[in-house]
């Protein structure tokens, strides 16, 4: 079964054309990394996948509910705004600069969602969080403030926030690109952890060897559309641009 | 001696309607505010542009004007007697400088509110928009909180400012402090009365910094 379904996706920022029809399938316990220059479209279409941006043409399903489609007449419609809550449960996002939420404490940042959107009590949530907090080895900061903690320990505290709802599927934008090396692979082996459990995942990354380890799909994207995908293209790249851009690693 | 107290009585007498004054504008003028701040960056042009001019004359305009207008206007424009709009206890006169007070400070605390939530990162908007969040919690959880803290330096610019103007509603004979001061100038051809009335608000505003440095301090856990 399919996770997420992205076809024929076209955006445009004014009279820019980010996405030139993108197909992009992720099936159930899979793990997909982006890999790309900047400027290719990467992070568009994980914003898009992810109802931050919203497309001109195509469709997108999430977890068998379909989010927008495009009709044969050329229309391109929206789902109404319950059933597009519904499906924000189904995913978690982690974001390249965490985007905590400052004014509340670590716990806070993982059960506020829980609390409010998902309507658990708070015994449960908070139980949802220590379990996760154990998990990252953060079990001693649930009191702290995301600026007390270093970058690699706030962006734990980001995977575990995106991680709380139990979601069908984990999109990673860029999710090391603002730590240095030795936190980043702090967080690679989170990542590299969840991939061991089967957690579904969208990753786009310029960690190459990375990606390449823990990736059972590899999309490689330029101008706007795939060039390439496939197990094996960072190590045995079929296209020219593909190749001319790994050489830079 | 006996001066001194008797000028004490009458000044505290006026410093009933100095601090109606004070607490009634902020009662209104900061939730008005919030709306006004809302308005001015809402994407219908025709509201975002009425409230641009709304708050070009509150801030161009001389306040006085402004009370002046709002207790005259009724009567001249209108020709609404003005002992008509008495509310309850109140005299219209009051109720005009409550009124001008706060549709003037709405402006001011506006454009300060403006300010702290357009700083606001957009990524706080989209980890809330991910997480589920509708834009109702989004503003009160999120963003609001964080607005606040972001503000409180401004807003305790204006609220010291507000304690001072409201020596202003002498025009539409409200008789706070200043009046009372004013009178018993007069009277007793002395200028002590007005020294008390300053050592008053000064006094106010030394609780006024007390109050919003400890309100300050009770957010800096986060930055």
């Amino acid at each position: 079964m399919n996770v997420l379904e992205m076809k024929n996706i076209h955006k445009s920022f004014d009279d820019l054309e980010v996405l030139k029809g993108i197909d992009l399938e992720v099936k159930k316990g899979e793990v997909v990394g982006i890999i790309g220059p900047s400027g290719g479209g990467k992070s568009t279409l994980l914003r898009c996948a992810t109802t931050l941006e919203r497309i001109d043409k195509g469709n997108i399903s999430i977890a068998g509910e379909t989010l927008v489609k495009t009709s044969n007449s050329g229309l391109t419609q929206y789902t109404d705004k319950k059933t597009m809550q519904q499906i924000r449960g189904r995913f978690g996002l982690v974001f390249q600069n965490f985007n905590l939420f400052p004014h509340f404490s670590v716990r806070r940042n993982i059960t506020e969602a829980l609390i409010h959107v998902h309507k658990k009590s708070r015994e449960e949530a908070d139980s949802i969080c220590d379990d996760l907090l154990k998990k990252l080895g953060m079990e001693d900061k649930a009191d702290a403030y995301p600026c007390n903690l270093s970058g690699g320990q706030q962006q734990r505290v980001s995977i575990a926030r995106a991680l709380a709802v139990n979601p069908d599927i984990l999109f990673f934008d860029e999710p090391t690109s603002a730590l240095d090396p030795e936190l980043t692979s702090g967080i690679l082996k989170v990542i590299r952890e969840l991939a061991e459990e089967h957690m579904t995942m969208v990753i786009v990354t310029h960690e190459m060897v990375f990606a390449r380890d823990v990736a059972d799909k590899l999309v490689f994207m330029d101008g706007g559309v795939i060039v390439e995908q496939g197990k094996d293209i960072i190590s045995n790249p079929q296209k020219e641009r593909t190749r001319e851009f790994l050489a830079g690693y | 001696m006996a001066d001194i107290a008797s000028t004490l009585s009458q000044l505290a007498g006026g410093l009933r309607f100095t601090l109606g004054i004070f607490f009634l504008t902020l009662l209104f003028s900061i939730p008005l505010g919030l709306l006004v701040a809302r308005g001015r960056m809402s994407k219908n042009k025709i509201v975002s542009g009425i409230i641009r001019v709304y708050i070009s004359i509150m801030r161009g305009t001389p306040l006085m004007l402004q009370l002046l207008l709002v207790y005259f206007g009724p009567y001249y424009i209108f020709a609404v007697k003005l002992s008509d709009l008495d509310v309850g206890p109140f005299k219209y006169r009051f109720v005009a400088t409550i009124i001008g007070f706060s549709l003037n400070y709405a402006a001011y605390f506006a454009e300060i509110f403006r300010g702290g939530i357009q700083s606001m990162p957009v990524g706080q908007y989209e980890a809330s928009q991910i997480l589920g969040f509708t834009r109702m919690q989004t503003y009160f959880r999120i963003i609001l909180p964080q607005v606040v803290k972001r503000v409180l330096p401004s807003v305790t610019n204006e609220v010291i400012t507000l304690v001072k103007d409201t020596s202003l509603a002498q025009v539409l004979a409200v008789t706070e402090m200043f009046t009372t001061a004013k009178n018993l100038a007069s009277a007793q051809v002395s200028v002590m009365p007005f020294i008390v009335a300053g050592v008053f608000y000064y006094v106010m505003n030394g609780v006024i910094e007390i109050v919003m440095n400890r309100a300050e301090k009770s957010m800096s856990y986060y930055s």
